[in-house]
């Protein structure tokens, strides 16, 4: 098992497409730092402590903190998933179509082990993915916009319901919170893309499929009319990871919702290998 | 084997734990009932906003006047000490609700300005009987960009403080206008400095709550944030946990008071109070004053 994760994590260091992730990221980072500067410039032509006269007047609202609240958060929504299920949906199907599977099947390992040691490499690059991230934004926030404290109003990123604070320190540890608990709620589309990377025998298609499902339900989700369904869609208990990003983390919360996507990612991840078992491999 | 084995345990294990810790009920509607009544007469102040205009965009969406006499029903079933009332067509609409309120409110509306409805402020008269000199209500004017919100000055007894209560009605179409508005409005209020006892109420037509599933960053979405944060500087939202006070699940109608000496007893959003087509429930808020 551990020789499997092995060979895996040797495979996806040596593909492009990891190395793709890394790079698209950073390039949202730098598109981000731009939009950051530009913003208050182009919106109240350089009038901007004017503009943002009673919550954002303060100079130190804009800093490093902030920057990187802003960037995890839209990127988390839009841009990181995208990577995990590229990664995740080209596993069996990306092996099937190099033609690859069969041979790797043929080994004296058993399909349990290949499909979980497959997830096990998703994961870890899920976790790198968003640790670096995160430390990226936090040390480009620090060399081109500064240090501060974490300030949050109600509105912009729907976090809170009042004003609220988190002191600078405390805020680091809760990025540090964030890389794992996103790394937890993304898994949910890992596993959704590793299932139909076992169905589909197209890894374009099982990527396709997982990204169509996300951000279907991730749209549905914001639309009222579809406010009675909003609970039973995996993208809502996806959330909870912004949690640990709020003044008082919400820890009941928390840990309805994180336990919610474990049973969505094992759960996924079962029918994966039972299906993946079953699985007639003619290539 | 034992790898499908442990899986089963694990999803298993996450299953059962989904379903033990239940998640907060956040934004429950307050639903306290009058529960220990007015015991301490003189030092709980109740009040109550509705904006009694209509969802009707087609005809009149401003309050009608077949609808004042069940308005009028409300306010004195709920007693009401002061209330601030939006979108009447004008100040024949007032005379009519103090008629139907029996003369036990007095009332005034604000100038028109650029808008085609009013905001009115009511104030009750103690004992039910007309006020005499001595317990008279200063009305006022609220100047806020091209429109006007309404105040009342009073006391609940001569021999208590000032309080203030000031019925605004913010632009619903633009957020920077509604940032203006409240901003101003919050500026009057400070600046008339005779009263620590100042309440804002009224439809301010922002919704910033996390009830809103919106997280991006738009220029409305800031403006109504700094409104809101602006307004939390200096007053406490006393209908936080009142619930929805508009339909399609908005919390947009506010009863706003000052952070101290105002203490809470009782927030309820009148959800069975609205008739025909309106489109906004009465806010209801009972505090104790702390003098």
């Amino acid at each position: 098992m551990f020789t499997q994760l092995r060979f895996e994590l040797l495979k996806l260091v040596r593909s492009k497409g990891f190395y793709l992730s890394f790079a698209a990221l950073a390039a949202f980072v730098l598109l981000m730092l731009w939009g950051f500067y530009s913003y208050a410039q182009q919106k109240t032509s350089g009038l901007a402590t004017e503009q943002f006269k009673y919550t954002y007047e303060s100079k130190s609202y804009f800093n490093g903190l902030t920057f990187t609240l802003y960037s995890l958060v839209f990127a988390f929504s839009l841009v990181i998933p995208i990577f995990v299920a590229m990664t995740a949906g080209g596993q069996i199907a990306g092996e099937r179509r190099t033609g690859t599977l069969r041979m790797i099947c043929i080994r004296p390992v058993s399909r349990v082990s290949i499909v979980v040691s497959k997830f096990l490499a998703v994961a870890i690059h899920t976790y790198l993915l968003l640790a670096f991230f995160i430390g990226l934004n936090l040390l480009v926030g620090l060399m081109f916009v500064g240090w501060g404290n974490l300030e949050l109003y109600p509105g912009p990123l729907n976090l809170v319901d009042v004003p609220g604070q988190i002191l600078r320190d405390e805020a680091l540890w809760r990025f540090c919170y964030a890389s794992f608990s996103g790394t937890w709620a993304l898994l949910v589309v890992a596993a959704i893309a590793m299932l139909l990377s076992v169905i589909f025998d197209n890894p374009v298609t099982a990527v396709a499929a997982t990204i169509a499902i996300y951000l279907m339900l991730y749209i549905v989700g914001r639309i009222e009319f579809f406010v009675n369904l909003r609970p039973f869609f995996f993208t809502t208990d996806m959330d909870f990871w912004r949690d640990v990003l709020k003044p008082e983390v919400p820890w009941h919360n928390l840990y309805h919702y994180a336990a919610t996507c474990g049973a969505y990612i094992f759960g996924l991840l079962l029918t994966a290998v039972l299906v993946f078992e079953r699985k007639d491999i003619t290539t | 084997m034992w790898i499908k084995l442990l899986l089963a345990i694990v999803l298993v294990f996450f299953l059962v734990a989904a379903f033990v810790v239940e998640p907060a009920r956040e934004h429950e509607p307050n639903q306290q009932g009058a529960a220990g009544g007015r015991a301490a007469i003189g030092s709980r102040l109740r009040l109550l906003t509705w904006n009694i205009g209509n969802g009707d965009l087609e005809s009149e969406s401003r309050a009608h006047a077949d609808d004042l006499p069940a308005i009028a029903q409300v306010i004195l079933d709920n007693d009401a000490d002061a209330v601030a009332l939006q979108e009447l067509t004008g100040e024949d609409q007032l005379k009519l609700l103090l008629t139907d309120l029996k003369d036990r409110y007095r009332g005034f509306v604000s100038m028109r300005g650029n808008s085609d409805r009013v905001e009115a402020v009511l104030v009750k008269n103690q004992n039910n009987r007309p006020r005499r000199r001595e317990d008279d209500v200063v009305f006022s004017n609220v100047p806020a960009g091209d429109r006007f919100a309404a105040a009342a000055t009073f006391r609940l007894q001569k021999d208590m403080p000032v309080v203030m209560l000031v019925s605004a009605h913010a632009d619903a179409f633009k957020a920077a206008r509604r940032r203006t508005f409240v901003a101003e409005v919050t500026d009057w209020v400070r600046s008339q400095g005779q009263t620590n006892l100042s309440f804002i109420a009224g439809d301010l037509n922002f919704e910033v709550s996390t009830r809103t599933r919106n997280d991006l960053f738009t220029d409305d979405v800031k403006h109504d944030s700094e409104s809101y944060a602006y307004l939390l500087k200096y007053f406490r939202d006393l209908g936080l946990d009142a619930g929805e006070t508009s339909i399609n699940n908005r919390r947009i109608d506010y009863i706003l008071g000052p952070p101290t000496t105002a203490h809470l007893v009782r927030a309820e959003v009148l959800r069975g109070a609205a008739i025909g087509r309106m489109d906004h429930w009465p806010l209801l808020v009972e505090v104790s004053l702390s003098l």
